[in-house]
C-alpha cells in the first residue's frame, strides 16, 4: 500500500501543484477528484483577532498573583494605574505574552506598552504571533 | 509616566534576567526567578535619584547576570 493512499493525504495532493497520480488509486485520478470537496484543512487555526487577543491577554492577567485584588481587566486599563503592578511585574507581564504568542518584543517597543489595549494592537500588528 | 534613561536600564536588565532564568532546565525555573525577584527586591527602596548607588547596582547586576548565565549552572538556591 502507497502512502498517499492514506485518507488525509489523498485530497490534499490531489489538488496540489506536484504531479501525484501515479501515486493515487484509480478512484482519485484527476477528473473524479475535481468534483470532490477541496482541501481538508486540519492545521489550519482560526486567525487571531482583536476580540481572541484580548481574551488572551486577560486569562494571562487573571492568573498573575500581583495584579491587584477587586480590579476589573478592562482594553483601557493600565497596568501600573489601574491594575497596581510596578514596571517591573509589568515587563514580566510582556515576556509572559510573548510565550503565549511566540513573538519577542524589543526592549524599546516594550517600555511604550502600558495599557492592555497597547498590548493588544502590538500584537495585532505583529504578523508572526500565534 | 516616561521612564528615564537609567530606569530603561534596569528594566532591561530585569528583562535579560528572566529571559535568562527560563532558559534554565524547566524544572528549576522557579528558583531562578524566585532569585532574580529577591535580589531586586533587596533594592526597591533605593530612592530614583540615587545615581551613583543604582548604576553601581547595574554593573554588577550585568556582570553576575553574565556568571550565571553559564550552562553549567543549573540552579539556585
Amino acid at each position: 500500500m502507497n502512502r498517499f493512499n492514506h485518507p488525509i493525504l489523498r485530497t490534499a495532493f490531489s489538488k496540489s501543484k506536484w504531479n501525484l497520480s501515479k501515486y493515487t488509486s484509480p478512484l482519485f485520478r484527476p477528473s473524479y477528484a475535481r468534483t470532490m470537496i477541496p482541501l481538508r484543512t486540519y492545521s489550519s487555526t482560526p486567525s487571531l483577532t482583536k476580540e481572541i487577543i484580548y481574551d488572551r491577554i486577560v486569562e494571562i492577567l487573571e492568573s498573575y498573583d500581583n495584579v491587584k485584588q477587586g480590579s476589573t481587566i478592562s482594553p483601557a486599563a493600565s497596568f501600573s494605574k489601574d491594575l497596581g503592578l510596578d514596571s517591573l511585574d509589568t515587563v514580566e507581564v510582556l515576556l509572559e505574552l510573548e510565550n503565549e504568542f511566540s513573538i519577542l518584543i524589543p526592549d524599546n517597543e516594550a517600555d511604550e506598552i502600558k495599557t492592555v489595549q497597547q498590548a493588544v494592537d502590538y500584537i495585532a500588528a505583529q504578523e508572526d504571533s500565534i | 509616566m516616561k521612564y528615564s534613561g537609567l530606569q530603561k536600564e534596569v528594566l532591561k536588565l530585569y528583562r535579560s534576567c528572566i529571559r535568562q532564568a527560563y532558559k534554565k532546565p524547566t524544572e528549576n525555573q522557579d528558583h531562578w526567578v524566585r532569585f532574580v525577584h529577591e535580589q531586586f527586591d533587596k533594592y526597591r527602596a533605593i530612592p530614583k535619584r540615587d545615581f551613583a548607588t543604582i548604576e553601581h547596582l547595574l554593573r554588577t547586576g550585568h556582570r553576575r547576570l553574565e556568571m550565571y548565565s553559564n550552562d553549567n549552572i543549573t540552579d539556585v538556591h
